[in-house]
């Protein structure tokens, strides 16, 4: 019994790992422009694809090009980091089209969620060209050298699902790292804090903004291709379902907090993992009820700042 | 091109468009429209279904007062919900408002996707039809339009409209001079989800089945799209959005699949474009209307 | 027993660790003008605040006409009396100025949305009724032919008068003014002086005004309190305020007078 219950929570943990970092994409931009990337789901399909390809995975049957692969095989490892790197490149795209243009006006904030969604459906519906609407696993090639499975305290662990929990956390910690004690790091904190003031201490926050979405959607990319390998790639809509899951989170744990992105993205893996296999089709309701709950009490979210405002 | 089918989707389109416009105009980003409508379809495609009282026929017709009888009762039920949840909900700002509307969407639909009398993933198909073509729904779905426009048009020379517009400038400055603020919002809410329900009601019987997917969080934000391209300042705007947006995937069939990446870049290009929307402040202005608000009765002191 | 038309009693407010008001105590007299000076950061405008219901107090309690109306909603403040002027003018910026006004003017009379949606009768006397009221003011202040200009597009100083007479249409018995003067010239603070006194008299309104230019006040207000820091160390008539040894130190570092 215990063995089953440290299995459903280590799978929860894996799962609401990549939460967090979707949530995290989220953060990063939210914290510098004060507005929600639509995209980003799109963003993690990408970089689900992209893992996929890069370890010599071809085009299905109904794909634009089918039967197509490239050239190269790489190692997993390798290939979910160059995705990752690959899908940030493509953030920054998606910045120079659906951000920069408003920016340059002062555009309001309602009109960065159009734009963005607008560049996620653009991204979405090209690789649903490209890559067809069916799933696509991975090949079971990728994870060769690992055992199937591991045990860990008495339980059996999927070592795909060790691998999903220790790579979100890698990716967690590096980041926390990064945003703490690296002069970019810290420049971009600032940015997000004061823009005012960061600039005027030499901050180009035109750089760190450009960081900000390069990072969001490495992030992004790497959930996808994680999300692939350890489970599959059911079509191009997955990331939508991960950013929305992503923006409950982000929500749950109060805009702009990362260890709130970290603790929301936990609880809710944790308590989709809990639902009984009988009523598993509730899960996604789950999911926001319990947002919606957290909002009701909290309406900044578990540890989101409440905006005061000046009279 | 353009064929019945494709207006009446059209309207349908419209009448979405303000549902979502409503809470907008007074401020507040809710993107619960396809929760009250998915509530109100569901319903109708119920009650037709499996009341025989209503009096749907053998040879899948259905009797025009039941319809019609369906179309209250969609816009009567996704009321009472939005009353229900309303009130805790227009407590959350900005953001966070937008997603718990877009939570309370999900919840809605993955309940209606797994309680047992609601069809599940398949739905409920074969709802009974009050108009053997589709020439026939062109007729109640304008009617609801034009009633639709008619009440906002009401609004905007009536206190409460009023409220609604200083509420969306300055919630709290509207505080301090008098306006219960929490109740006009919850109105919007209101009427925008009754709106919704009852379009609800009429698309299940348009589409003749009904099933979780048709309200979901990607229709949300479209129908926000529908609002902004078109215009967000008067009900004009969602109406010329949500025409144009639900013809657009539709004419571009010719292209193919490359359609959708086609309307992806319209929604991508629209707001760099048309910041404030296709039905401006200047159109408004032109299509001979005295200032936004306010019918000026004539004036017993001249200054 | 209160002879009070507004009374705060030990009203505190407390943002996290900071004490912007601290057990502020006095009374405003029906029919006066009462002023409220102190140096930046005294409190003044958390004050106005606290007692428009914009942010609720720690502890304490503001009383109107005796009774306790502490942490009630401003717009039941309001209707209540109580109308305001902002430091930072919050005008419905997309609105007409008598739109504005009209705003401010929907309970003066009330209709229902019902006869508005039908455009009764009756909904057409009330509208006719407020529009009367609303040129009322608009002429008053001067701002008649600026009626339908969008209020966002006004200059300054129409903006000002716009925002009084916004807090006018609600029909009060104590107006709350945050700064009038600020940004005003000379000959248009001393308009703004003949202005406030011949708005009490034709209105019949009690008024309470922060200011930082003390002269003004001196010269309109009956009575003043005067806040440093959060704490009330000075209440009475201009000339005793003026010769309170605290007060003189307060200003000494400077802002204050003139």
């Amino acid at each position: 019994m215990i063995q089953d219950l440290l299995q459903t929570l280590f799978n929860g943990a894996a799962i609401g790992g990549v939460y967090a970092l979707v949530a995290l994409g989220y953060t990063l931009v939210f914290s510098v422009l004060g507005v929600i990337n639509f995209a980003l789901g799109a963003l993690f399909s990408l970089g689900g694809y992209l893992t996929y390809l890069l370890m010599g995975g071809t085009i299905s049957a109904n794909g634009g090009l089918p039967g197509w692969g490239l050239p190269i095989a790489l190692p997993f490892p390798l290939a979910l980091l160059l995705a990752a790197a690959l899908t940030g490149l493509a953030s920054l795209v998606v910045e120079q089209l659906a951000f920069a243009p408003l920016r340059r006006r002062q555009a309001e904030p309602l009109l960065y969620l159009i734009t963005s969604l607008g560049a996620g459906l653009v991204l979405v519906n090209l690789l649903q060209m490209l890559m067809g609407a069916e799933g696509y696993a991975f090949p079971t090639s990728a994870l060769a050298n690992l055992p199937e499975a591991v045990v860990i305290a008495g339980a059996r662990i999927r070592s795909v699902q060790v691998l999903l929990l220790a790579v979100c956390a890698a990716a967690v910690i590096a980041l926390t790292f990064w945003l703490e004690r690296s002069r970019n790091g810290r420049a971009l904190k600032a940015v997000a804090e004061d823009p005012t003031t960061a600039r005027l201490l030499g901050i180009n926050s035109n750089a760190m903004l450009r960081l900000a979405f390069l990072l969001s959607g490495a992030l992004a990319g790497l959930g996808g291709g994680l999300i692939g390998v350890s489970i599959s790639l059911p079509g191009p809509y997955v990331g939508i379902s991960y950013g929305l899951k992503g923006l409950a989170v982000l929500v749950l744990g109060g805009l702009g907090s990362v260890p709130g992105a970290i603790a929301g993205g936990l609880l809710m893996g944790l308590a989709e993992a809990l639902v009984p296999s009988a009523v598993s089709g509730w899960r996604d309701a789950l999911a926001f009820a319990i947002l919606f709950a957290v909002l009701l009490l909290r309406p900044t979210g578990l540890l989101g700042r409440r905006v005061v405002e000046k009279v | 091109m353009i064929d019945n089918g494709l207006l009446v989707q059209m309207l349908l389109g419209a009448l979405l468009g303000v549902s979502v416009y409503l809470p907008l105009a007074t401020g507040q980003l809710s993107l619960a429209t396809p929760a009250f409508y998915a509530v109100g379809g569901t319903l109708a495609a119920l009650l037709s279904t499996s009341w025989p009282a209503l009096g749907a026929r053998a040879d899948g017709s259905f009797p025009l007062p039941s319809f019609v009888l369906e179309l209250a009762l969609g816009g009567l039920l996704a009321g009472v919900l939005a009353l229900l949840v309303g009130r805790l909900v227009l407590r959350l700002q900005g953001i966070y408002l937008a997603i718990a509307t877009i939570a309370l969407v999900e919840i809605v639909r993955v309940s209606i996707l797994n309680l047992p009398f609601t069809g599940g993933a398949v739905g409920i198909f074969g709802i009974p039809q009050p108009f053997p073509t589709a020439a026939g729904y062109l007729l109640p779905a304008l009617a609801l339009l034009a009633l639709t426009g008619w009440l906002c048009q009401r609004l905007e020379v009536m206190p409460l409209g009023r409220a609604m517009a200083a509420i969306r400038d300055d919630e709290l400055a509207a505080g301090c001079m008098g306006i219960d603020t929490t109740r006009v919002k919850l109105t919007a809410f209101v009427l925008s989800a009754v709106l919704a329900g009852s379009t609800g009601a009429l698309a299940a019987h348009f589409l003749n089945t009904w099933n979780a997917r048709q309200g979901s969080f990607d229709t949300s934000v479209t129908m926000l799209a529908f609002v902004i391209l078109g215009g967000s300042r008067s009900w004009l705007g969602p109406v010329v959005g949500g025409l144009l947006l639900t013809a657009l995937p539709e004419l571009l069939r010719p292209v193919g699949d490359v359609r959708l990446v086609l309307f992806g870049l319209v929604i991508l290009l629209g707001p760099v474009l048309f910041p404030q929307g296709l039905i401006t402040p200047g159109v408004l202005e032109r299509l001979g209307r005295l200032g936004r608000l306010g019918e000026r009765l004539p004036r017993e002191s001249e200054p | 027993m209160s002879t009070y038309l507004l009374e705060v009693r030990d009203l505190t407010c407390r943002f996290g660790g900071l004490v912007a008001l601290d057990r502020v105590s006095f009374g405003v007299q029906s029919g006066e003008i009462f002023g409220l000076i102190g140096p930046n950061g005294a409190g003044k405008t958390t004050l106005f605040n606290l007692i428009s219901g914009v942010t609720p107090p720690t502890s304490g309690a503001v009383l109107w006409r005796g009774g306790a109306v502490t942490g009630l909603a401003s717009h039941r403040l309001n209707r209540l009396g109580l109308a305001r002027t902002f430091q930072n003018l919050r005008l419905f910026d997309g609105l007409s100025v008598l739109d504005n006004l009209l705003v401010a003017l929907q309970r003066r009379p009330r209709s229902t949305s019902l006869a508005g949606v039908l455009a009764s009768s009756s909904h057409r006397q009330a509208e006719q009724q407020r529009q009367a009221l609303a040129w009322q003011l608009l002429n008053e202040l001067g701002l008649s032919a600026l009626a339908e200009r969008e209020a966002g597009t006004l200059a300054y100083g129409d903006r000002r008068r716009l925002e009084m007479a916004r807090a006018l249409a609600t029909g009060p018995e104590l107006l709350l003014l945050d700064e009038p003067a600020a940004g005003l010239n000379p000959s248009e603070k001393d308009a703004l002086c003949d202005l406030i006194a011949g708005l009490r008299q034709r209105h019949n309104l009690t008024v309470m005004i922060i200011e930082h230019h003390v002269p003004l006040l001196m010269r309109l207000c009956d009575r003043m309190a005067v806040l440093d820091f959060g704490v009330r160390i000075a209440e009475g008539t201009p000339e005793q305020v003026q010769r309170d040894p605290r007060v003189i130190e307060a200003y000494l570092g400077g802002g204050g007078a003139a």
